[in-house]
């Protein structure tokens, strides 16, 4: 039962993610700019790692449990690689730093297949722990999303306006949730563990909500568009 | 593609004023006047803008302008910076 409800978070999780992506990849496609296909990317990668997950509590019998968490670890860590990236280069104008993000962006591709590849083809790396490895990645998604979170909260501080308060709050909750995360693999807390999945899913349908709102059409704008 | 919806974002303001200028169209995108003519016929081939009664935004060229601008504000809720200096057309929005 406790699993089926696990299950269900990762689930969730997971199709908010992709139901995100929708409109991640927006920016890319009106603006054409290479450097923000981390958008879409990194919630594909955050939607493939819940659901990784998902299927590891799933197959708990199943001898390939322990390679699809270290699946679930690594493209979650790249998950908000990606966006963290997305958000730095979002700073300056694409043409002064085109080169810089082409390395980047290229050198993190390489960067993920040189991980899978450590992790799951033989002959295989001895490597520490899943344990060990685990609590670091997550202190890597913290560093990640708290940058990514700030650098929102940065813009939201710049111009200050009741919309732009709410993606550097669904950030934060990510952080926290990931925070969550780590204080349970360290201390087994129960508390951190269900508040880890909640403030998951909090931040995600904040994303979502903020999404739903900008590209849904209110009734007034309807009315007045028939009206011209 | 950017470029479709700042050229489309400025026209829109443009044709406020009596007449049309490139100039004033080009010195706003910073973009070369050869260039500027080649995207203009290209917003007209998509359909985007048109030439009668005056050059202007159709109005499909219109529901891109809003779109793009819908997302440009998504941009700005999400914290990503981008696009200082050419003026969003409220107007059209929502």
């Amino acid at each position: 039962m406790d699993n089926l409800i696990l299950i269900l978070a990762e689930v969730v999780s997971a199709v908010l993610c992709f139901i995100l992506v929708r409109y991640m990849i927006k920016p890319y496609q009106y603006t054409g700019e290479s450097r923000y296909v981390g958008l879409p990317l990194g919630f594909v990668f955050l939607g493939l790692s819940y659901l990784f997950m998902g299927f590891a509590l799933f197959s708990d019998t199943l001898i390939f449990i322990e390679d699809t968490k270290w699946m679930q670890l690594l493209t979650q860590a790249f998950a908000f690689a990606f966006l963290a990236v997305t958000y730095y280069f979002s700073k300056q104008p694409i043409k002064h730093q085109r080169l810089r993000w082409q390395i980047t962006f290229t050198g993190l591709i390489v960067a993920l297949v040189i991980s899978y590849l450590i992790v799951f083809v033989p002959p295989t790396f001895i490597l520490p722990s899943y344990k060990t490895v685990d609590e670091y990645f997550r202190l890597a998604s913290i560093f990640f999303a708290s940058y990514i979170s700030l650098h929102a909260l940065k813009s939201h501080a710049m111009k200050p306006e009741n919309k732009t308060i709410w993606f550097p709050l669904g950030y934060f909750l990510l952080v926290f949730g990931q925070y969550s995360f780590l204080v349970w693999s360290l201390d087994s807390s129960f508390i951190a563990f269900v508040g880890a999945h909640l403030l998951r899913l909090t931040g995600l349908l904040v994303f979502l909500l903020v999404s739903l709102q900008t590209f849904t059409p209110s009734h007034d704008a309807i009315k007045e568009r028939e009206h011209r | 593609m950017k470029i479709y919806g700042d050229i489309l974002s400025i026209l829109y303001h443009e044709t406020k004023k009596e007449k049309i200028v490139l100039t004033h169209v080009q010195l706003r995108t910073n973009v070369p006047y050869d260039r500027l003519k080649k995207y203009i016929d290209e917003l007209r081939e998509l359909g985007l803008i048109r030439d009668d009664p005056a050059l202007g935004l159709t109005e499909k060229g219109q529901q891109y302008l809003r779109e793009y601008q819908t997302v440009l504000d998504f941009m700005e809720r999400m914290g990503l910076m981008y696009k200082k200096g050419i003026s969003h057309t409220p107007l059209l929005l929502k």
